[in-house]
């Protein structure tokens, strides 16, 4: 069975260690929540499995493409979408997404019917020829989900994807990430929201102290935090988080 | 491991925890401190100090000489008025214009502005310490330039000159509040973007009329210019007219000064109050939402090539750059003389030879500035490096865009050299090309300061990029000016 995401060894570290000796999986189709306390070193774990960060040591596949060896075939499988928007203020969210097909070498016809699709989609259509200097939080996230979409990557690395979104908005993005992830796509997420990775993710894992602490379905992680079936995944993740810090 | 202690005085800044928190002392050294952090010179390159060190010392040096050459010139005191006058009215342009800039930044960089209103602090303070900062900001480079020439002609018997540290941030000062002034108003009329390039509008007529009025002896008969300039000079009658008052107050008369410091600091004052309260309740931010003009359309251009969509990107962000026309008319400027000497107007040094070395320096300085829009504009340079794209596409595509953008304004200059000197054209092809490839691959790596940095974020942009940038466009003009005429003339 092809994986969507092989993480073996993997090892960072800065000033200090930050990540030791990680190991992750994740299956297309899956939803993948990656959480963890500020400074668990989960923005750095994406970073690598981006292609932005070179790893100390350790291997990162995506869908059986080593990410250290073969970065532009690994590149062009994944979407990137970090905490900050990579956004133009100058470009209006149209430029921004031809600019985007452009580097991901989507077929111009294609791009610009899915260009179309897209705005009209998360709202923007109205908006697709103002410069994106103006726009709100929400519309720069939603132009950079964007441009995330359009080159219909089989596997997107989200670092808090729905900071900034009012409620529909993020109902809208949830909603489209869940059809992606069912139509194979395989999905890492970093989220403070926890009720957001409860609801969304098929698998979390905890990372703390540069390795996973815990790692399962929702259910798995009551179990293992001791925890009724009523406990929220907020309940799980204090419990397990602050044990671990014992 | 510990710094030696005279290195702090460079990378230190005036600390705010001296001042009681709150209080205006403590806001502006706060303001100081977040000014010198971002500063050019300190934020981008430790080593700049050194460049920068050895450049001002060879301005006073200069400063000197011209002092020395003066020290016996008694110029009459008419004569001296209207020189004072003229430069302040120039400097006043040119400070408005820097004001403008600043002010649009003050008044509606929002992140800035609801930082500190949210704070306690009251917002008179908050909007005093802001005008404050513009005025230190706009007078600083006229007071380092100003001040070598003052302090030189204090050395050589003129201690007057030194007024001109006062007159300096008293022109600044009424800059800024013209400026906060104005800016509310274009702003609510035009939008932020439209009264930006007011502002550089501004810059750029008062130096087209400074390099016009330069150039006066070559189009205007001498007779007339006598005229002129006879017309200008007050007389026995009016010397003390109070439109003579500042450049009397810039030679150092004492009364003078004391009342251009006080009408300054009332001006300041009053255009402070006048507006602390709009500023505090939102009115001027919000008058912002009012007026941009409508957006630009476009339809979608999509290419399937990286190389070809990353340029097409660059050559956006150059062209909304609000400084774009501007700034190359500037630089352009020099083409000024090409053009009087190559229609055979003027005849300057070794005659048309003179061209060549002026189009590849004018060659350099807009590779230099283009590639330093791309670049310093490049807000989300992870974007390409998550894509599947070589590293080297950015670099490509930074130098395609800004080359060609040099291209298409150097165009019409060469061929005119083409039509006048033809056999000059390979001397001027090939040192265009090295000069124009070394600026690009200098200002894709030191780009200069262009953009004003957003609040929480540091200024791209170097210093050292400029002063590298300047010498490898006078190496390579030089190297022109051997190749086109190979015989030194007698000095």
């Amino acid at each position: 069975m092809t994986v969507a995401l092989t993480v073996r060894g993997l090892c960072k570290s800065f000033t200090k260690p930050v990540i030791q000796n990680l190991d992750l999986t994740i299956a297309p189709g899956e939803v993948y929540a990656l959480l963890g306390p500020n400074g668990a070193g989960k923005t750095t774990t994406l970073r690598m499995i981006a292609g932005l960060l070179k790893p100390d040591a350790g291997t990162i596949a995506v869908f059986g493409t080593d990410v250290i060896a073969a970065p532009l075939q690994a590149k062009a499988q994944m979407a990137w979408l970090p905490d900050e928007p990579l956004l133009y203020d100058k470009l209006s969210p149209l430029e921004y997404l031809e600019f985007v097909a452009g580097l991901w070498q989507v077929e111009p016809a294609r791009a610009a019917s899915r260009a179309d699709e897209l705005l009209e989609t998360l709202g923007l259509w109205p908006h697709r020829h103002e410069r994106c200097e103006g726009f709100s939080r929400g519309m720069k996230q939603k132009t950079v989900l964007a441009g995330a979409l359009i080159h219909a990557p089989k596997f997107f690395i989200l670092d808090e994807p729905l900071t900034g979104l009012d409620a529909a908005a993020a109902k809208l993005v949830k909603a489209i990430l869940m059809e992606r992830a069912a139509a194979g796509a395989a999905i890492i997420i970093t989220t403070h929201i926890l009720e957001v990775a409860e609801r969304l993710a098929t698998r979390i894992g905890i990372l703390s102290g540069g390795g996973l602490l815990a790692e399962g379905s929702f259910a798995q992680l009551q179990a293992q935090a001791g925890k009724h079936e009523n406990a929220t995944l907020e309940d799980v993740f204090l419990h397990l988080t602050s044990t671990a810090h014992v | 491991m510990k710094m030696p202690r005279w290195k702090m005085y460079f990378y230190t800044s005036p600390a705010p925890h001296m001042f009681k928190p709150t209080s205006f002392s403590w806001l502006f050294a706060h303001e100081i401190n977040l000014l010198w952090r971002n500063s050019i010179l300190i934020r981008t390159s430790r080593h700049v100090i050194i460049p920068v060190i050895f450049v001002g010392v060879v301005f006073q040096a200069v400063a000197l000489g011209i002092a020395y050459f003066l020290r016996g010139q008694n110029f009459s005191l008419p004569v001296m008025i209207v020189a004072a006058n003229i430069n302040l009215i120039f400097l006043f342009g040119l400070m408005l214009s820097r004001a403008m800039t600043s002010a649009i930044d003050v008044l509606y960089a929002r992140g800035d502005a609801d930082f500190l209103l949210a704070s306690p602090i009251p917002p008179v303070r908050i909007l005093a310490v802001r005008m404050l900062g513009v005025t230190a900001s706009v007078a600083a480079p006229w007071m380092l330039l100003t001040g070598v020439l003052a302090n030189a002609f204090a050395i050589f018997g003129k201690p007057q000159a030194l007024a001109a540290y006062i007159m300096i941030p008293m022109e600044a000062a009424v800059a800024t509040s013209l400026a906060f002034l104005l800016v509310v108003v274009l702003v609510s009329k035009l939008g932020p973007r439209q009264a930006r390039r007011v502002s550089h509008s501004l810059a750029l007529v008062v130096g087209v009329v400074i390099f016009a009025l330069g150039q006066a002896p070559h189009y205007i008969p001498a007779s007339s210019l006598r005229g002129l300039w006879l017309a200008l000079m007050p007389n026995d009658q009016n010397i003390n007219a109070p439109i003579w008052l500042p450049a009397r107050a810039m030679l150092g008369q004492a009364i003078p000064v004391l009342i251009i410091c006080t009408l300054c600091t009332g001006f300041f004052l009053a255009v402070l109050f006048g507006r602390a309260k709009q500023y505090a309740d939102g009115t001027i931010s919000a008058a912002s939402y009012a007026g941009d003009s409508p957006p630009q359309r476009d339809n979608g251009h999509f290419r399937q090539a990286p190389l070809a969509a990353t340029m097409l990107k660059n050559l956006r962000i150059l062209l909304r750059f609000p400084g774009l026309v501007t700034q190359t008319v500037y630089r352009s400027l020099t083409l000024v003389p090409v053009l009087m000497i190559l229609t055979g107007r003027v005849a300057i040094g070794t005659g048309p030879e003179v061209v060549v070395p002026l189009l590849v320096f004018l060659t350099g300085q807009l590779a230099l500035f283009f590639v330093s829009i791309i670049t310093g504009g490049d807000q989300a340079p992870e974007l390409l490096a998550s894509a599947p794209v070589l590293a080297a596409t950015g670099r490509k595509a930074a130098y395609a865009a800004a080359g060609y953008a040099s291209l298409v304004v150097m165009a019409l200059p060469v061929i005119g050299v083409l039509l006048r000197q033809g056999g000059h054209l390979p001397a001027l092809l090939a040192c265009m090309a090295g000069c124009g490839l070394s600026n690009l691959i200098l200002g894709q790596r030191l780009p200069i300061p262009l953009y004003r940095p957003a609040f929480g974020k540091t200024q791209t942009g170097t210093v050292l990029g400029l002063i590298l940038g300047v010498s490898a466009s006078s190496v390579w003009a030089l190297l022109a000016w051997l190749l086109v005429v190979p015989q030194l003339p007698h000095l």
